[in-house]
């Protein structure tokens, strides 16, 4: 009672302020850009106050501003910002903003629930805006599309069917269990981006769900619908996301409406997908060599020259993955309102067929953002989503004796054999290995549909404002609902199966339901001095969800395909429940632009914890100096010059059932038992948490023409989750530990640069340069301490396969993402390195004249191993191509110098009534590759997006080229 | 005015503060303690059904494994591993943490976990009378004796653990022989435990003709006389064979048997292989075939391609019968091995007629004639191990034939590609430390 009575008293003594008249005058004048075209929207501030206004739509403003001089301040995303100082007599102010290479006054959402200038940004914060995402060509998938433009980031591909199966790692591994994923937010909502495996495996003996190639669900993301993406990429600049953060965060924010005219514009992308590269096939000169080849088969000689003879001598590899895949999307946006109310409305659907014949991925978007002012200080706003996605993956990557996936099928096919069906439609067996590839691809299906609805909302309540200071809440919050469902047959008649399971359906029903709210508040207080002060503090709660179902049937009836119609029938289930909860403080000091330090501090719990509700502290702290801000510069070609270093932690909690020690049920001639499960459970389990230490420099020079963002980071992850093999006479096969440290060290470089400003010729081009490195610090106890209880080297289990053939390997100051074998005496070795030594992304963007524009990114990557365990099977099998042969161990340098994106647009003004332009486009995607890898990309996993995976192929889907003609009506 | 809004802000944040996470239960599973204490029959039931469920797994690949060394068949399938590392190719030594040996060490170990988690369950429930926890008891040692015998089978001179009751304090690798006598030990208690208990497990049909006490007692005296003619204490193996279902005229193939159906979560024969198919199979090793008597029946167990097969340089005629369907069962010990382990304890203690006469048993049983070669010991022991390599081929005997008999070498082996050598026993899991 005795708080309301305060508040109360608070809101009366605000009323009274209000009104008390105070000296001042009206600014006017209008704001246009270089080609004297208005700019609507423009931000005009009075420094050091609330007090502003927005330009309308001829560009024009009015400002009352109170005393008698003030200087005013102009921003506007993709603008560099002016200062200018008004007084009475000096009221009308005219503007011609000019483009901001550096993008300093770009608006960076930090916090949970507050922004700050890019300039006075203490971290390094990627931004990648629309046209940047998908202005060059059409994108697949979002991350995708992010390939080359971003420092500190690498991206693997596990399968290069339509429809993902990308994984994304920032600023190197963070952590060995399962999430090793950014966190995803969309207009506010922790969205899922799960791979959900379908069961192949029961059918293709794959070892592991992460092992089918299963696409990741940030794939059912339009992105064209993307207005931009930040990366905040380490423990600095997360440290507010807390225990969902270890693996960095990605904040997306989709278009919304501007008010004035509505703008409709109709897209339709046309395409095609083809194979980047055939890696070939053996090919025999005479039977001499065939016989030689296969010395135990005295018929292959014989087989070889009838099938010269007869012309059956096939490429399996050219038919199997020679298809043109058509690429259609379709694209209708609406956008608009008034003053009050806007609105964005789109929908789009992108069909795309693979290169493998019956591939294919299908997805249908519909999205309604809505904002809405109730009042002058109440505004809310509502993003909707829907997505319909279907993909067609077929069977590719690792598996054992399933005759499914054709890359391993093909290493052991030779090509002299016939696999085609005869008249009859029948398809001979593979007298090479487990299944007729042909069949398998025309026959046999693995499928998914996803049905999406992501809902966010969030409303923004001004409390109070005055001149000096601005109290405002902020209420947010949203679901992603996601129902999946996959489906895998393998007909009776698969060669595979025949005798065994006798035909097989897996029928997979999945539900993951994510929501979470936060509440917030921000109080904005601006000194007479000069200094401003913004302290935010709030809570955050997440709920997720997840419940699969997979059902699998085996010993089918003839031809069916319902799970009834089958011997025998098995079902599994996992229910999984997590929640969080946390509390975040933050202050931010600003002296005048000058030097801006922040401090804030993050307290969570979750259930995956072996304490739920002990709170576990993430603090962060950090200091931007605008040097060039100060009044001893004189510089004037120099107008950013920004020192910064920034410190933050952030966690992530061990997966699900870690903390749990069960038993599993097992069945035996229909009687139902306990078996222990092989994980023992440990309840002691803390967060492993990063923290990280940013140093950087900003410089913008010659009217913000040229930006330079250089930062270098030590980021070190304690006590780090991982997965250790017991000894397994203990009857368990591993336990969750805490007792491991890792530190990555890395420099990012961004250079942009607009060489060329003219009305005929606009270049704008970008260079972005970054290595990270890693170490593992701590195992067990300090190597040097010789404590008998220390851990031991060690394989992490799942992540590849085995010494014998190269692996990951846990090991006191070696690299993470080392590659290891044998020597020649057994001992583990270092044999490789996955991690890059470099990267580089180089972007350009040409507009000639008003209406062509042509833009291209190229990337490359230097270094980074891959093992190609792919060749190893051709080698066994015989197939290996000709020129490979002499290829000896499997280890292959990954570089490459890729042409990633490339568009070429034509606008054809028309300014009727009826329709505002008409533009023409091409483009490509991964047109060009330069690489000594002798397999298919060298971007590959073939465990999947999960811990260590990455750069180890086994057979993987072919990755694709694709290019592309666009045509787009603006009404 | 700053310090009011401080209130405001920690009001606020008091309000949702509350927030409580529950404590969290596996909602998939039950928890390991819902048995080790008061348990219930049912569970009990559960966990004597999950370990006769589980001694299965695994099982596949310990034939295989040691098949592939002794030379019985080759495993042709998509794991190259199985031609290369088995076989020595180019000298490869076994890798300490690789599938042909962890799959079944890891296996067989987390089935001795589930008896040791029966056995203390049964020490904290009174759900049960002390008649029953007996034969509860006889059961958990009986399948631990016979679990630590074939995972000294693979280990052999590097010794194994017997005393892992405690996950977090192992007891140590000790000698073959003390593993030997330890195995000995668990059975006899086994044994003892069994022997007038009140006997109402819910075995499966496998056990059908052994699940009384005083028959499951006859089952575990049949392992146990394995056991000691593997350490070679003949005479002690003579003695448990006498009180096993071991019976010279009796049907040879008498003997419980993993099963398996296509009943939900549960499992294939893992040695089934599809008539014809290529590219996971059973080869026989074309010496199988060679050295076999003529009319030998036995020879059914293997069928003649209709293209022989090749792969990694290694090639066969034949390729496995052993089993007729994907549910077909696998014994775990019968008659017949115990006809031959009497034969060959006889033999090895001076019985040399007895000896005889079991392995003419054997041969008449398969078609042959008595036999007619020389009587001295060596001879006697040649005529055993070929009778042991034709009854018992492909199921996880040839490799330690041969190595109890110092003949896992080739000199007795056959070398298929020049460089592949012969390995004698399995190295310590490198999870072992």
């Amino acid at each position: 009672m005795k708080h309301l009575i305060t508040r109360l008293g608070v809101l009366l003594g605000l009323l009274f302020f209000a009104n008390v008249a105070l000296a001042q005058f009206t600014v006017t004048g209008t704001i246009t850009d270089a080609n004297q075209e208005p700019l609507i929207g423009v931000s005009i501030l009075v420094k050091g106050t609330t007090v502003g206004t927005v330009t309308d739509f001829n560009g024009n403003y009015t400002l009352d501003v109170p005393g008698e001089s003030a200087t005013i301040e102009f921003s506007y995303t993709g603008f560099g910002g002016q200062s200018i100082e008004v007084s009475s007599s000096n009221n009308k102010i005219d503007v011609v903003m000019k483009e901001d290479i550096a993008k300093l006054d770009e608006v960076v959402v930090t916090g949970l629930a507050s922004s700050i200038k890019r300039s006075n940004l203490a971290n390094a914060v990627s931004t990648i805006s629309s046209s940047q995402l998908t202005g060059v060509t059409t994108q697949q998938t979002v991350d995708g599309a992010l390939y080359g433009k971003l420092t500190g980031v690498n991206i693997v591909s596990s399968n290069g069917a339509p429809g993902g199966g990308i994984a994304i790692r920032l600023r190197g591994i963070s952590s060995l269990s399962g999430n090793n994923q950014p966190l995803i937010i969309v207009d506010g909502v922790y969205i899922t981006n799960a791979e959900i495996p379908s069961g192949s495996r029961f059918a293709s003996g794959a070892n592991s769900g992460t092992e089918e190639g299963s696409s990741n669900r940030l794939a059912d993301l339009n992105p064209a619908d993307i207005e931009n993406i930040e990366v905040l990429k380490g423990a600095s600049a997360a440290a507010i996301y807390g225990t969902r953060a270890n693996a960095g965060v990605i904040i997306i924010t989709t278009k919304k409406g501007k008010s004035g005219d509505t703008k409709v514009s109709l897209e339709q992308d046309l395409g095609f997908n083809t194979i980047q590269k055939f890696v070939g096939r053996r090919t025999f000169a005479n039977a001499q060599e065939v016989a030689e080849t296969f010395p135990n088969e005295p018929d292959a000689p014989n087989q070889w020259q009838e099938a010269v003879n007869s012309g059956k001598l096939f490429n399996y590899e050219e038919e199997i993955y020679g298809e043109t895949g058509l690429i259609s999307d379709t694209r209708l946006k609406v956008s608009g309102g008034n003053a009050k109310t806007q609105f964005y409305v789109s929908g789009a659907y992108r069909t795309e067929d693979g290169i493998i014949k019956n591939t294919g991925f299908d997805r249908l978007s519909t999205r309604l953002n809505l904002k809405h002012k109730i009042s002058d200080n109440l505004s809310i706003s509502s993003y909707t989503n829907y997505v319909n996605s279907t993909a067609s993956r077929s069977f590719t990557g690792n598996e054992n004796e399933g005759g499914l996936s054709y890359g391993y099928t093909l290493a052991f096919t030779r090509d002299y054999v016939d696999l085609f069906p005869n008249e009859d439609g029948i398809y001979p067996d593979n007298p090479n290995y487990t299944g007729n590839p042909l069949f398998v691809r025309d026959r046999a299906k693995n499928e998914e549909t996803n049905n999406r609805f992501i809902q966010g909302v969030n409303a923004n309540w001004t409390i109070f404002q005055k001149d000096d200071q601005v109290l405002r809440f902020n209420l947010g919050g949203g679901l992603d609902l996601l129902n999946n469902e996959t489906f895998v047959y393998v007909p009776e008649e698969h060669q595979g199966t025949r005798g065994n399971d006798n035909g097989f359906v897996a029928v997979g029903k999945n539900k993951i339901f994510n929501y979470n709210y936060q509440a917030f508040l921000n109080h904005d207080y601006y000194s007479q001095n000069g200094i401003s002060f913004s302290t935010s503090a709030g809570v955050s709660f997440l709920s997720f969800d997840r419940d699969f179902v997979l059902n699998r049937a085996t010993q089918l009836n003839p031809l069916q395909t319902n799970l009834q119609q089958a011997g025998a029938q098995q079902i599994s289930q996992r229910i999984e429940q997590e929640e969080e909860f946390g509390i975040i403080l933050q202050e931010q000091v600003n002296w005048d632009d000058k030097i801006i330090a922040t401090v804030g501090v993050r307290f969570d719990k979750s259930s995956l914890n072996g304490d739920p509700n002990k709170y576990y502290v993430f603090p962060r702290a950090s200091l931007a100096a605008n040097i060039a801000n100060f009044d001893f510069w004189s510089v004037d070609a120099i107008s950013q010059f920004k020192l910064r270093v920034a410190y933050g932690e952030t966690g992530n909690s061990a997966d699900f059932g870690s903390l749990f020690t069960s038993l599993s049920a097992v069945n035996i001639n229909g009687t139902p038992g306990f078996l222990i499960n092989s994980q023992q459970g440990n309840t002691g389990l803390v967060p492993e948490t990063s923290s990280e230490l940013e140093f950087g420099a900003d410089l913008s020079l010659f009217e913000n023409q040229l930006g330079v963002e250089i930062s270098y980071y030590i980021r070190s992850v304690e006590d780090l989750l991982y997965d250790r093999s017991l000894p397994t006479s203990s009857g368990f096969t591993n336990e969750i530990r805490n007792d491991l440290a890792l530190e990555n060290t890395g420099l990012e470089l961004g250079l942009n640069i607009n060489p060329v400003s003219t009305s005929e010729l606009n270049w704008v081009t970008g260079v972005n340069f970054w290595f990270n490195r890693s170490e593992i610090t701590l195992l067990g106890t300090p190597d040097g301490d010789n404590d008998a209880n220390d851990v031991p080297s060690f394989v992490p289990p799942g992540v590849a396969f085995g010494l014998g053939l190269g692996t990951f390997f846990i090991d006191e100051g070696s690299p993470i993402t080392a590659l290891w074998g044998r020597d020649d005496q057994g001992n583990p070795t270092i044999t490789g390195d996955t991690e890059p030594d470099f990267q580089l992304g180089w972007w350009n963007e040409f507009n000639i004249g008003k209406n062509f524009s042509f833009n291209f990114l190229v990337h490359w990557k230097e270094g980074g191993d891959v093992l190609n365990l792919s060749r190893l099977l051709t080698n066994i099998g015989n197939t290996t191509p000709n020129d490979l042969l002499d290829k000896t161990g499997f280890i292959e340098d990954a570089s490459y110098f890729r042409l990633r994106e490339i568009g070429a647009y034509y606008t054809i003004p028309l300014s009727t009534p009826f329709i505002e332009n008409i533009k023409l486009g091409v483009s490509g995607r991964n047109l060009f590759t330069l690489t000594d890898y002798s397999s298919y990309d060298p971007e590959t996993s073939t465990k999947g997006g999960t811990g260590l995976s990455n750069s180890i192929e086994v057979t993987p889907f072919p990755s694709s080229r694709q290019a592309y003609f666009h045509l787009s009506l603006n009404f | 005015m700053k310090k009011i809004n401080l209130l405001y802000l920690l009001g606020f944040l008091f309000f949702f503060a509350a927030c409580e996470i529950d404590d969290q239960v596996d909602p998939n599973a039950p928890s390991i303690n819902s048995v080790l204490s008061d348990a219930s029959l049912t569970e009990l039931n559960l966990l004597v059904s999950g370990t006769e469920a589980g001694i299965r797994n695994g099982f596949g690949t310990y034939v295989t494994s040691a098949g592939s060394i002794a030379r019985e068949f080759y495993k042709f399938d998509a794991d190259p591993r199985n031609t290369e590392d088995l076989l020595g190719k180019n000298g490869t030594q076994l890798d300490n943490n690789t599938f042909y040996l962890t799959a079944p060490y890891n296996t067989r170990y987390r089935a001795v976990k589930n008896c040791n988690i029966l056995l203390e369950a049964l020490d904290n429930t009174n759900s049960v009378s002390e008649g029953e926890k007996d034969a509860y008891r006889g059961f958990a040692n009986t399948v631990k004796g016979l679990m630590l015998f074939q995972v000294l089978n693979m280990l052999n001179d590097n010794g194994i653990r017997t005393d892992v009751a405690d996950a977090l304090n192992l007891g140590p690798f000790v000698s073959k022989g003390a593993a030997f006598d330890e195995i000995v030990n668990i059975l006899d208690d086994g044994f003892n435990q069994v022997q007038g208990s009140t006997f109402n497990l819910p075995l499966t049909t496998g056990f059908d003709g052994y699940n009384t006490a005083d028959d499951f007692g006859r089952f575990n005296q049949a392992i146990t006389a394995k056991v000691l003619t593997f350490a070679g204490d003949y005479q002690g193996a003579l003695d448990r064979l006498s009180k096993s279902f071991f019976d010279l005229n009796g049907d040879i193939t008498a003997g419980p048997q993993h099963v398996f159906s296509t009943a939900s979560g549960d499992i294939f024969n893992p040695l089934f292989k599809t008539p014809g198919q290529s590219g996971d199979q059973l080869v026989v090793h074309n010496s199988v075939i060679e050295d076999a008597e003529a009319g030998d029946a036995r020879l059914a167990k293997f069928r003649e391609r209709a293209d022989p097969t090749s792969l990694d340089g290694l090639n066969g005629t034949h390729e496995t019968a052993l089993y007729a369907s994907s549910t077909s069962p696998i014994s775990i010990i019968r008659n017949e091995e115990l006809i031959l382990l009497y034969a060959e304890c006889s033999i090895q203690t001076g019985a040399t007629q007895q000896g005889i006469d079991a392995i003419n048993t054997i041969r008449n049983a398969h078609g042959l004639a008595d036999y007619s070669g020389g009587t001295d010991t060596d001879s006697l022991i040649d005529e055993l191990l070929h009778q042991r390599r034709y009854s018992l081929w492909g199921e996880g005997n040839r490799m330690y034939d041969l190595r109890r008999y110092g003949r896992l070498n080739d000199q007795f082996v056959p070398i298929d590609r020049d460089g592949d050598i012969i390995h004698t026993q399995f190295p310590i899991p490198l999870t072992e430390g």
